[in-house]
């Protein structure tokens, strides 16, 4: 919709040919001009060309979320159920199919670099920083799109059984997803800090009213609520950090703070860190890295179930896409400065997560402060700040999505209508009464758990190399540790789903330390310490009990989210053993360390 | 030099003169809120130093048909009256961005209308899914299509009845208090009659 | 009375610039706190409210003081408009004639921790207020204020074109809050087999218990 006309009436002016060392602004004000309407004085006319192009899958996004809307309005209600569902995969699979024709456009554009130091920058810059420089245009941005569009796409499949089961409206969930999607992907195009708090805004603002969708649940509410407190909060630091790094460095483009910074040194660059370390913090909440994770569990436990799935998926990887631009773009000669920082949170976000997870009694507080850990290994790959070290946290990034998405769908799959089984006792058994799905869950905790022949392996392993090529030993050591502790909580899973009867009774791990366990969790939530009231869940001997009770909850897998279990482990597997998409993500990185 | 006190006036005749001072912009404004602040005030206080004031408790009383209420009045209202204040929170954001394309809209030509237009085509769009959700659907919640159906509980008797006497009226007695009859339903929560 | 200042005054055009600008300074911060102190002290939720609606007055004012045209409009249309509309819808929803009775624990740390931390942050603001090099950064990228062209012009400049991709995009912002408003008043209408749901749901997780 971006001024569709614009393009067919307004001159599109192409500034390739431009050659001054500053970035080019179109049409600027110049300190010498008398009037403003002397600044164009070519066209006597203000515009900008805007390459439709470089946000063709946000277009696709966006203009299928209002198609989706019009469409409500003009159906008669509840007509026809699965319709929705269907559009908006139809949205995300036109969305992927754009972002793999601009992978390729992209590669066009590399093939044609001038020769020079001088004249590559100049000519990318043309080529590659669009819309009023708002939008790079490279393959970074592209394979954070694809990301958000899989994601889409898997996400609608596992909905769509969802609403239907929970007997909620359909529309606005597909119009919120798309939405979000959008701000994903606007966060990861970003070249601004400017564009990048809209777009964190635009998908943080949709994925709190999804998290508060199911409104007969009141969890679903008190999760929607606490998301909505505790991420305005930090937006508002976000955008605090925003003003004090605009106000050291004269700039909110990346591109420009990063000459900035790299020309003068600063005498006083107190304005600077500060800044610098709100804005990790404001995206350290949307990543729900350790210490700003205190909202994940309830969150997750509240939110239907497969929006969660698509939160850990897009939220996390929209926020770690706009930490890599602010830090390895912007302030990348800042380094000395944010990787300790970056260590610690890394270290803490690593360890905390998998040690937390191991006291959960609920499937999907588990999962969230497993997501927690995982997030950790992203942060060690940031923390690398080399483009090893990027290529490793994107690829991380993108098969985690199928994982985790994959993992949350069967849980709304086993916890029955009105999310009535949460706990790790709906597992139990699951080989026998559905030894496929059981099998597809199994491949997910391994990968999630980092066994061989998974992308969940090659994910750690690049991080973990990276790590080591920059000579971050004690990180490497502690990031194996934490996932040899995380092994624990999955295989623990993975036994509750295959153990017999009896053995679940008597061997399971989960059913033994039950009562003690349990407790320790409750002293060390963080949800208390933060000053939340936790959702009242099982406690000690509650627990034994249902662990003991058989799943009386109806199972049936329906197509759609049949299919996307099926992309997921087909990709989990298949990725695992041989991968080009970690070549992908190496290609994905040629615009950072631009100097 | 000479001309000073007239600045403000040039300014308006003007539009922004060459060399006021910037505050002295306002200063039309300014005046205008004092007029606007005098005429109200005014009107309020001339009304109550003019007016004979001889209250009853039926003149005191609100007016609700002709019948002398029987409940407090609402003090509450249902909550999709809110989708009301967002169509008004959408369009008033909209209109801050006019303001500025307003005053660059020369320069800006076409492209800035189109801009604009495609701005105003989301901002309908939104609008027209809140229409067809029942934003504009004011009072009770009621089915299309379905005929009024007789209240029995409403009748002459029933009617009559709630009236005062006169004397109680003389006696300067107001409406019921709200604490002596439990709060009506919300009215949207509540479903339709049935027959 | 205007005329007789500004005779007064006359010798020197930057003297009553100064002047009023002080004045409109003075006028505004009277305002705000007036407005402050109504918000906090007034009982009525109502009232409360629409003392809010000086504060904002009083900080357009200021912005005026400031040259920010732009910023006292939006201050006026959104803040004094619209925004104190939704206080006031949120209070209707809520009651007008209910007293959030504060909980005895509530008013015994509440106020002194209240007392200190605005003490701290006014001390605070006054250190900093003290502090040199505030920005060490290059020139901003809109121009200079005393340049070419009105504050609005600029913005508009500004917005339209180089900041036209975050412009479209508030309208997404828009569409979003509006789908939101909706989905979260939507009535509830919970069917039989929802409450069956529900009340499994409440048999199977014991209520109260510490995770």
């Amino acid at each position: 919709m971006i001024g569709l006309l614009a393009d067919v009436v307004g001159r599109v002016s192409d500034q390739a040919t431009t050659s001054t060392t500053t970035i080019p602004v179109p049409c600027s004000i110049s300190s010498g001009g008398a009037k403003i309407t002397s600044v164009c004085s070519d066209t006597n006319s203000l515009h900008i060309s805007v390459a439709y192009r470089s946000i063709l899958p946000v277009l696709v996004l966006v203009i299928g979320a209002l198609a989706l809307l019009a469409i409500s309005a003009v159906l008669p209600k509840r007509s026809r159920p699965g319709l929705y569902a269907l559009l908006t995969v139809a949205i995300g699979g036109l969305a992927l199919i754009a972002s793999v024709w601009q992978w390729s456009d992209i590669g066009n554009i590399n093939a044609h670099v001038p020769a020079g130091a001088q004249a590559a920058l100049n000519y990318r810059l043309a080529h590659q920083l669009t819309i009023g420089q708002q939008v790079f245009y490279d393959r970074f941005s592209v394979l954070f799109m694809a990301l958000v569009s899989v994601a889409t796409i898997l996400g609608a499949m596992t909905t769509d059984s969802y609403l239907r089961r929970e007997g909620l409206d359909g529309v606005e969930a597909y119009v919120l997803m798309l939405m979000a999607g959008t701000g994903a992907m606007l966060m990861a195009a970003s070249a601004g800090l400017i564009m990048l708090f809209l777009g964190l805004e635009i998908m943080s603002i949709s994925l709190y009213v999804m998290a508060a969708y199911h409104r007969r649940r009141t969890q679903s509410g008190e999760a929607g609520l606490k998301y909505f407190v505790l991420g305005a909060f930090s937006s508002a630091i976000f955008l605090y950090g925003v003003a004090l790094v605009y106000g050291a460095t004269g700039s909110t483009q990346f591109l420009e703070m990063a000459n900035f910074l790299g020309a003068n040194s600063l005498s006083h660059n107190g304005i600077l860190l500060a800044g610098m370390a709100l804005l990790i913090v404001g995206l350290g909440f949307k990543v729900a890295a350790v210490p700003f994770h205190f909202w994940t569990p309830d969150v997750y436990q509240g939110s239907p179930t497969p929006f969660a799935g698509y939160m850990a998926a897009v939220a996390k990887a929209a926020g770690f896409a706009g930490l890599l631009r602010v830090l390895d773009m912007g302030l990348s000669t800042q380094q000395a400065n944010w990787r300790p920082a970056i260590w610690l949170m890394a270290v803490l976000t690593l360890l905390v997560g998998s040690v937390m997870a191991i006291a959960q009694r609920d499937l999907k507080r588990m999962l969230a402060y497993s997501s927690i850990s995982q997030a950790g290994y992203v942060l060690v790959g940031l923390q690398a700040a080399s483009s090893t070290g990027t290529a490793g946290a994107l690829f991380y990034l993108f098969t985690y999505t199928f994982i985790i998405m994959g993992t949350f769908a069967i849980i709304s799959i086993i916890q029955g209508r009105g999310e009535a089984r949460n706990d790790l006792g709906a597992v139990r058994g699951l080989a026998k009464r559905r030894p496929l799905l059981a099998a597809v869950l199994l491949v997910f905790l391994l990968a999630q758990a980092g066994v061989p022949f998974t992308t969940g392996f090659l994910a750690k392993f690049y991080v973990i190399q990276a790590a080591v090529q920059s000579g971050q030993y004690v990180l490497a050591i502690i990031a194996m540790l934490s996932a040899a502790i995380a092994a624990f909580f999955y295989l623990r899973v993975a036994l509750l789903m295959y153990g017999t009867e009896g053995e679940a009774v008597a061997g399971a791990p989960g059913v033994s330390g039950g009562a003690g366990v349990s407790g320790g969790a409750g002293a060390g939530d963080g949800s208390i310490l933060a000053g939340l009231q936790p959702i009242p869940s099982l406690d000690g001997a509650t627990a034994t009990a249902t662990l003991l009770d058989p799943p009386a909850v109806d199972e049936k897998v329906r197509l759609p989210v049949a299919v996307a279990l099926g992309i997921c482990a087909a990709f989990t597997i298949a990725a695992g053993l041989s991968s080009p998409m970690i070549d992908f993500a190496r290609h994905a990185t040629t615009l950072f360390n631009l100097k | 030099m000479d001309d000073a006190p007239f600045r403000p006036w040039l300014a308006v005749a003007v539009g922004g003169g060459s060399n006021i001072t910037y505050v002295e912009q306002y200063l039309p404004i300014l005046l205008l809120m004092v007029v606007v602040g005098a005429f109200a005030g005014g009107s309020v206080a001339g009304s109550r130093l003019l007016g004979p004031k001889r209250p009853t408790g039926a003149k005191e009383g609100p007016y609700e048909s002709g019948i002398a209420p029987r409940y407090g009045p609402a003090a509450r209202f249902p909550v999709r009256f809110y989708l009301v204040a967002m169509i008004f929170i959408i369009f008033d954001i909209e209109v801050v961005f006019l303001y500025p394309w307003a005053v660059m809209y020369r320069q800006l030509g076409v492209f800035g209308l189109s801009e604009m237009a495609a701005f105003a085509v989301v901002v309908f769009i939104a609008f027209a899914y809140m229409v067809s959700n029942g934003a504009l659907d004011w009072g009770p919640h009621q089915k299309r299509g379905v005929p009024a159906t007789d209240q029995l509980t409403r009748s002459t008797t029933s009617t009559v009845r709630r009236v005062p006497r006169p004397h109680e009226l003389l006696l300067g007695v107001g409406p019921i208090s709200m604490e002596d009859y439990p709060e009506p339903e919300e009215p949207a929560a509540q479903p339709a009659p049935s027959p | 009375m205007y005329a007789g200042f500004l005779a007064s005054a006359a010798s020197s055009g930057t003297d009553l610039a100064n002047a009023s600008a002080w004045a409109v300074f003075l006028v505004g911060a009277a305002m705000i706190l007036t407005g402050a102190f109504g918000v906090i002290l007034l009982r009525n939720p109502v009232h409360c409210a629409l003392m809010l609606v000086i504060t904002l007055f009083g900080i357009a004012l200021e912005f005026i003081d400031q040259s920010a045209d732009f910023l006292a409009a939006v201050q006026i249309i959104v803040y004094a408009g619209a925004i104190v509309i939704l206080f006031l819808f949120v209070i209707m929803f809520l009651g007008v004639d209910r007293r959030e009775a504060a909980g005895p624990e509530a008013t015994k740390f509440q106020k002194p921790i209240a007392l200190i931390l605005g003490a701290v942050s006014l001390v605070e603001i006054l250190i900093l207020s003290q502090v040199d090099h505030w920005v060490s950064g290059a020139p901003s990228v809109a121009g200079r204020l005393d340049g070419p062209g009105e504050n609005v012009q600029k913005l508009g400049q500004s917005i339209y074109t180089r900041y036209l991709l975050p412009f479209e995009m508030t309208a997404a912002l828009l569409v979003i809050a509006v789908v939101a408003a909706v989905v979260l008043s939507r009535r509830q209408q919970p069917g039989a087999s929802e409450l069956r749901a529900a009340d499994k749901e409440k048999l199977v997780v014991g209520p109260g218990g510490a995770e």
